[in-house]
């Protein structure tokens, strides 16, 4: 239906269905297992604010409460401020990712520069250090040089075009058809016209990648908001969900329950973006 | 195509500066930018101080030492086989899963595929603390474990799961297996998405069955995306040191220490940081070679 | 219309970096203060003395915890204000950590030459400090003779102190004096008097019944390392190196270590599989073991206050009445008695800005906050009691909630512990942590696991030890 790749058995709608209610089946069925630590995890949330002994855990808590939302929102005044803080962060980081990455991406697969093949070969080499030795340098450049602690900027800029992104929409774009572009010149269009109107419109999808894929990176990172922050305010949810774990001990409950705080923003933006993952585009039809 | 006009036009007009280096340049400006700021400083700053016996206040000039230290330890080479070890086996079979069920996401309508696909991303959104707690428990060797208990309700003695060297490896493994796919499966699928369905029709009156369209229109539409995959998931397998640092914390017997993680207790625990740069800069180069055979081996006709 | 689309998006970008920009621009502001400190202390250095004159120059002291004890950083909080009536030219900051990454966090700010003044420490991570030349020696800027010697010893590399002790803490083993007694142990005598290895064994079979346990230590992961110094000590190596300086871990004492772990994993009165940290607390307050270990003498706080949730539910699953006991740990033949302990203290870090000045103003706080009621008030909650004058007399007043017995039995085994001995390297500690992290471990975890004998792996700790530290400087023979 929505790809000509499954175009087999459409004349014999018997056929036609109980395939795909085995394919459905085996999906279910893989999905389940994927999803059982997650279930697991949103099951305990609700468990008892105590201690466990794992001898007696069992896939869902016997009594349940919502003892550990309330601690966790009670825990500190800044409860509220990590997760504004985190989507402040996330947010500037998707948008500057979606804008500069996939520009940067488009001319690396479509437009014929000196140095090009140089410049996206460093690109590829930085994704190969580990991040463990680059922090030290970073930090000194945030701390030392741009005086940024506790600020915004020093946990936005160092993720504000990542490699990862810019190989990604490369590697999209350079699967349109060349011949698109070029008819689009001979007809007097702008680079930036040519993007704008002909390849933005056709990457809708992978936009939409980028942007959950970099929103749940951004939003799951702990080391480097940990390193630069050192006021409670200005901490992201992650660096915080650390300070709860420990002033509890390791209650197993309350832990899950700001896992599960700080997974619902990444559920909205996906279900957000659902439209754009769903969107087929078909290049013919534009091109007709 | 595209290669064959650079070919043509570089030795030409080889200084001239065309609208196309403008256009390059204008669009890659911010990127770059960015770039030299917050990645080629640190790394260059990385390859020096890899040189270097690093001190806060004075380091001193060692040359090679610190490869040479590198190369005589025999858990840096355990390290290193660990990790490709863990990397031969998760990369491809990580790839294939994400693409058979991309595949298999297609034939549905959009509701039931938005529902299978927020099934399989969404336990890439979990933290990966809260996670690993969950898999501590899946493999507690207790009889409480939940693998355990499984095993007992077949009559299989329980495992030791993370603390054995025969069943460590595997477990991190299966960890890596049935967990994270999410974000290859709807890249995947953005690509699948983007094929035209023209080619399915003009397969359809050739009478292509099922398997022959995948093989030679979905496979090679795809490749940009597998090589993208390919190369992003080695570089992310090779570096990766969480799951070991959560779970086993390198053993037992260093059975499961990755090279990430004995770079990562270079830097932060014992404080050798110079040593950490030199197995970085070392690791970085393996991943560069391996990198530039996939681009080989995947050949030009990734542009067209 | 879709022209507009690109310059939108990019305003949006451009707009967004510039509202952020804005946000920061206070804290941007504090770090330039902090920034101009440096100069004026140092112009008006000649002119300070001892006493802390009313006119001194303002300065800005950084101190990085973990949350020490629970509220910690409410207790700093109070303590900083306090200081401050005597030093108000001094702010303090604090930056608050969490135990996991404290050591990273820090790791990274000392590498990067911008390390809090003070930070919080275990005494076997003073090399890595020391090593990185960023550890002050405090002896230059304040008077120790408050400090108990052999607390100062385990802040003491090469002959140098580094930092001021908060606590001594002693790790041995713990018990259900109920099942205990039931396996025909005289408790008291144990507390009182401490115990043989043979007889170790022979009770923990006893105390082995279907459902319990004789002996549980929490030996995954990492917490291996703990059962390695903790029966280390019963089998006579007290320290890393041994009083002429020789390392310790090739003696035959360790043979004799590493059979005896061989032979409690196997008799089966332990389990025969990893057990989590965080599980044998919980074993033992639900009756599922007689004995455990590592403890402390805080866990009889967290055991009553469990037994005390047994009523209104509040308590683990599963739980039963237990009475804690602390106990020693286990002597072997021909060997001292001794208990493991360990201290962990702050020390003064150097960082971009540390002039003399600042330095004899950060030993002045750090000083404050190791001693007198500050550090009574924080040992009081860890059970644990002082290693300072000062804060010995401030907690005199103090009763813990403790029976006499295990109040007993642990200052025995206080009295036990020998500080690991003068003179050793920065070097030297940081080829023991090697050896420790690389070898030991790992292969203790194999050893657990039943996938190596007791020979094999003392062969392999040799062999390392021999070509770090030089055969010469390892002890082969029997430490007595």
């Amino acid at each position: 239906m929505a790809s000509g790749l499954y175009s087999q058995h459409l004349d014999r709608p018997y056929v036609y269905k109980i395939r795909n209610l085995l394919i459905g089946l085996v999906l279910l069925f893989c999905a389940i297992v994927v999803l059982f630590p997650l279930v697991y995890m949103l099951a305990w949330s609700f468990g008892p604010n105590l201690e466990t002994a794992s001898s007696s855990y069992h896939i869902f808590p016997t009594t349940w409460t919502l003892d550990s939302y309330k601690a966790f929102f009670d825990f500190s005044d800044y409860s509220w401020k990590w997760l504004f803080n985190s989507f402040v962060v996330a947010l500037a980081t998707v948008v500057s990712n979606v804008v500069f990455a996939s520009m940067a991406g488009y001319a690396f697969s479509k437009i014929n520069f000196k140095g090009r093949n140089f410049l996206f070969f460093m690109i590829l080499v930085a994704m190969m250090i580990p991040y463990q030795v680059t922090q030290v340098p970073l930090y000194i450049l945030f701390v030392n040089k741009f005086k940024m602690t506790n600020s915004y900027l020093a946990l936005i800029l160092p993720g504000c075009v990542t490699s990862y992104n810019i190989f990604l929409s490369k590697q999209f774009f350079s699967s349109i058809p060349t011949a698109l572009i070029e008819s689009a010149k001979v007809e007097g269009a702008s680079q930036i016209r040519i993007f704008n109107s002909i390849i933005l419109p056709l990457s809708k999808t992978v936009l939409a990648v980028m942007a959950i894929n970099t929103f749940v990176g951004t939003w799951n990172t702990f080391f480097w908001p940990f390193l630069v922050t050192s006021q409670e305010a200005m901490y992201t949810i992650q660096v915080g969900l650390k300070t709860f774990k420990f002033a509890n001990g390791t209650l197993l409950s309350p832990m899950m329950a700001g896992a599960c705080v700080s997974a619902i923003p990444m559920f909205i933006l996906f279900f957000a973006l659902q439209k754009y993952f769903l969107e087929g585009v078909t290049i013919g039809a534009v091109k007709g | 195509m595209a290669a064959k006009t650079a070919k043509k036009s570089i030795p030409k007009k080889p200084f001239r500066f065309t609208v196309d280096d403008l256009n390059g340049y204008l669009f890659i400006g911010v990127a770059i930018i960015v770039f030299a700021f917050f990645t080629i400083y640190p790394v260059v700053s990385a390859v020096t101080t890899s040189f270097e016996n690093y001190k806060p206040f004075g380091s001193e000039w060692v040359g090679f030492k610190n490869y040479l230290d590198t190369f005589k330890k025999d858990l840096f080479w355990k390290s290193l086989k660990n990790t490709a070890i863990y990397t031969v086996v998760t990369v491809p079979c990580s790839l294939f899963i994400a693409f058979v069920v991309a595949v298999m996401i297609m034939p549905f309508k959009k509701k039931t595929q938005s529902l299978f696909k927020s099934m399989y991303y969404i336990p890439a959104v979990a933290s990966g603390v809260a996670m690993s707690v969950v898999w501590l428990w899946i493999y507690d060797s207790s009889p409480s474990g939940l693998f355990n208990q499984v095993l007992t309700l077949f009559h299989i003695p329980t495992q030791n799961w993370l603390a054995s060297s025969k069943t460590a490896m595997l477990s991190l493994i299966i960890m890596a297996l049935l967990s994270g796919h999410g974000s290859s499966i709807i890249i995947y699928i953005a690509a699948l998405l983007g094929i035209d369905n023209t080619y399915f029709e003009a397969a359809e009156i050739d009478g292509a069955t099922f398997m022959q369209k995948v093989r030679y229109i979905v496979f090679p539409l795809c490749k940009p995306t597998t090589l993208f995959l390919l190369i992003t998931g080695i570089i992310n397998s090779f570096q990766v040191f969480m799951n070991a640092y959560m779970m086993t914390g390198g053993g037992p017997d260093n059975n499961t220490t990755m090279i990430g993680l004995l770079i990562f207790n270079n830097a932060f625990k014992n404080g050798k940081y110079g040593l950490a740069c030199a197995q970085a800069i070392l690791l970085a180069v393996v991943i560069a070679g391996l990198t530039a055979i996939q681009f080989k081996v995947a050949g030009d006709d990734v542009e067209y | 219309m879709r022209k507009n689309k690109v310059l939108a998006l990019v305003l949006t970008a451009v707009m967004t970096l510039g509202l952020v920009s804005c946000g920061n621009q206070a804290p941007a502001a504090e770090t330039k203060t902090e920034e101009a400190t440096p100069a004026t202390t140092e112009a008006e250095a000649p002119a300070a003395t001892e006493e802390p004159a009313a006119e001194a120059a303002p300065d800005t002291i950084t101190i990085m915890v973990p949350p020490v004890t629970a509220d910690y950083a409410d207790m700093l909080a109070t303590w900083i204000a306090d200081f401050n009536k005597d030093y108000p030219n001094i702010t303090v900051e604090v930056i608050p950590t969490s135990w996991d990454e404290h050591t990273e966090k820090l790791s990274t700010m000392a590498q990067a030459g911008e390390a809090p003044d003070i930070a919080e420490v275990s005494y076997s991570a003073i090399g890595t400090y020391v090593d990185m030349g960023v550890a002050v020696n405090i002896a230059d800027y304040m008077d120790l003779s408050d400090y108990d010697q052999n607390a100062l010893d385990y802040m003491t590399l090469d002959n140098t102190v580094y930092g001021l002790p908060l606590y001594l803490t002693i790790q041995a083993l713990g018990g259900n004096k109920e099942l205990m007694e039931a396996a025909g142990i005289d408790v008291e005598a144990v507390q009182k008097n401490g115990w043989k290895y043979e007889d170790f064994m022979k009770y923990i079979e006893k105390g082995t019944t279907k459902d319990c346990f004789g002996f549980v230590f929490a030996n995954s992961g990492v917490t291996t390392a703990d059962f390695v110094s903790i029966f280390g000590v019963g089998a006579g190596i007290t320290s890393n190196f041994t009083k002429d300086l020789k390392y310790a871990y090739t003696s035959e004492n360790m043979l004799n270590l590493l059979k005896a772990v061989e032979e409690m994993t196997k008799s089966g009165y332990m389990p025969n599989y990893a057990v989590e940290a965080g599980q044998r607390l919980v074993m033992l307050e639900c009756g599922q073991t007689m004995i455990t270990g590592k403890a402390m003498p805080l866990f009889e706080g967290s055991v009553n206050k469990n037994n005390a949730g047994i009523a209104d539910g509040t308590a683990a699953e599963g739980s039963v009445e237990v009475q804690y006991v602390f106990l020693p740990v286990p002597t072997m033949e021909n060997v001292k008695e001794s208990c493991f302990g360990s201290v962990d203290g702050m020390i003064a870090l150097k960082n971009s800005n540390s002039t003399d000045e600042h330095l004899k103003n950060v030993c002045a706080f750090l000083d404050y906050i190791c001693s007198g009621d500050r550090v009574a008030a924080t040992d009081n909650q860890l059970y644990l009691s002082c290693v300072c004058k000062s804060g010995r007399e401030a907690q005199a007043g103090a009763t813990l909630d403790q029976t006499e017995g295990n109040a007993a039995a642990t200052e025995r085994c206080i009295s036990l512990v020998q500080a690991p001995p003068t003179g050793i390297t920065a070097e030297q500690a940081a080829n023991a942590k090697t050896i420790m992290d690389e070898v030991i471990v790992p292969k203790f975890q194999a050893l657990i696991a039943g996938e190596t004998t007791a020979e094999d792996m003392f062969e392999a700790v040799k062999s390392e030890a021999f070509d770090l530290l030089g055969e010469d400087n390892c002890e082969t023979g029997f430490i007595k």
